[in-house]
């Protein structure tokens, strides 16, 4: 479970480095962003562009770590390819959560820190 | 060869694939994903690309579902680990849809699963605590196909469906509170 992050003025960019969202990493990667969004900023956008396939485990993770934003912080979905988007819209979830059009722009000047699982 | 016959050549409708696939592999979520992962490849361009991302979800919550479920109450084995169930895998691209068959030999699939399925309910937005989390597998399971059934034989569940080519973009047939 590779994650990338990225500062941002008014929070971070969490990247999900991974092509598919599914039950084999949902577990890790809800517990490893929710541990990120602690030091994160007033706002989080979860950058899941490189996704190009999530479940319904993967659509279940991110959704607690929408429910586990601490008060005051908000949380937006950025780079949702045809596929991960089609999973928001069907289980009508993209009503709820906060998505964005287009990739969440990454600035290269930035430093970005990788964070790999062991 | 001719410039006409090469013309003829490139004029010719392309040919339709109609790709097959069998696999069997143990429950777990890793041989699930690299089956998937081999199922889009064989699959891509033998229909569109809206068709075979339905499948591959509809399969994804099957045999999630097994992943899970299917070794619930089983014995043990000697190494200590519980029994996974095996899989059957079988996809075949049809002229009308992609037909798809899995059988396990995991416990029999509850009858409530199989029963009519809602989307959860999508609490007002000041509630974000009551958000389900979970609950869309069979939900999203009914919604992507077409003809889904079921039959036990013997050890094995035998699950059945069909993902047809023309299906509209669905998901707007079920309310997304709760007064539906």
């Amino acid at each position: 479970m590779q994650l990338s992050l990225l500062p941002q003025d008014d929070g971070v960019t969490i990247r999900v480095e991974e092509k598919r969202l599914d039950a084999a990493v949902a577990l890790a990667f809800k517990d490893k962003v929710r541990s990120l969004v602690a030091h994160g900023g007033a706002r989080i956008a979860l950058d899941l562009s490189p996704v190009d396939f999530m479940d319904s485990s993967g659509l279940g993770a991110v959704i607690a770590i929408f429910k586990s934003m601490p008060a005051g912080r908000s949380l937006v979905l950025a780079g949702l390819s045809p596929n991960v988007e089609r999973v928001f819209r069907l289980t009508r979830m993209d009503k709820v959560m906060t998505i964005i059009p287009g990739p969440q722009a990454v600035d290269h000047s930035r430093p970005t820190w990788h964070d790999r699982e062991r | 060869m001719t410039a006409e016959t090469l013309s003829l050549r490139l004029h010719r409708p392309p040919v339709i694939r109609r790709p097959m696939l069998h696999r069997i592999f143990r429950a777990d979520p890793m041989t699930v994903r690299h089956a998937l992962s081999f199922l889009r490849e064989r699959f891509d361009g033998s229909a569109g690309e809206e068709v075979i991302f339905r499948v591959e979800l509809a399969l994804a919550e099957i045999l999630n579902n097994i992943c899970q479920h299917g070794g619930e109450g089983a014995a043990e084995r000697p190494d200590g680990r519980s029994h996974a169930p095996l899989i059957h895998l079988c996809v075949i691209r049809h002229v009308e849809g992609i037909a798809c068959a899995v059988t396990d030999d995991g416990i029999p699939l509850p009858d409530h699963c199989l029963g009519a399925h809602i989307l959860p309910c999508a609490p007002p937005a000041d509630e974000r605590s009551a958000l389900p989390e979970g609950g869309f597998g069979w939900f999203l399971i009914q919604d992507l196909t077409a003809s889904l059934s079921y039959f036990r034989e013997g050890r094995r569940n035998f699950l059945a469906f069909i993902v047809p080519l023309g299906e509209a973009t669905s998901g707007d047939q079920f309310s997304p509170n709760c007064s539906g």
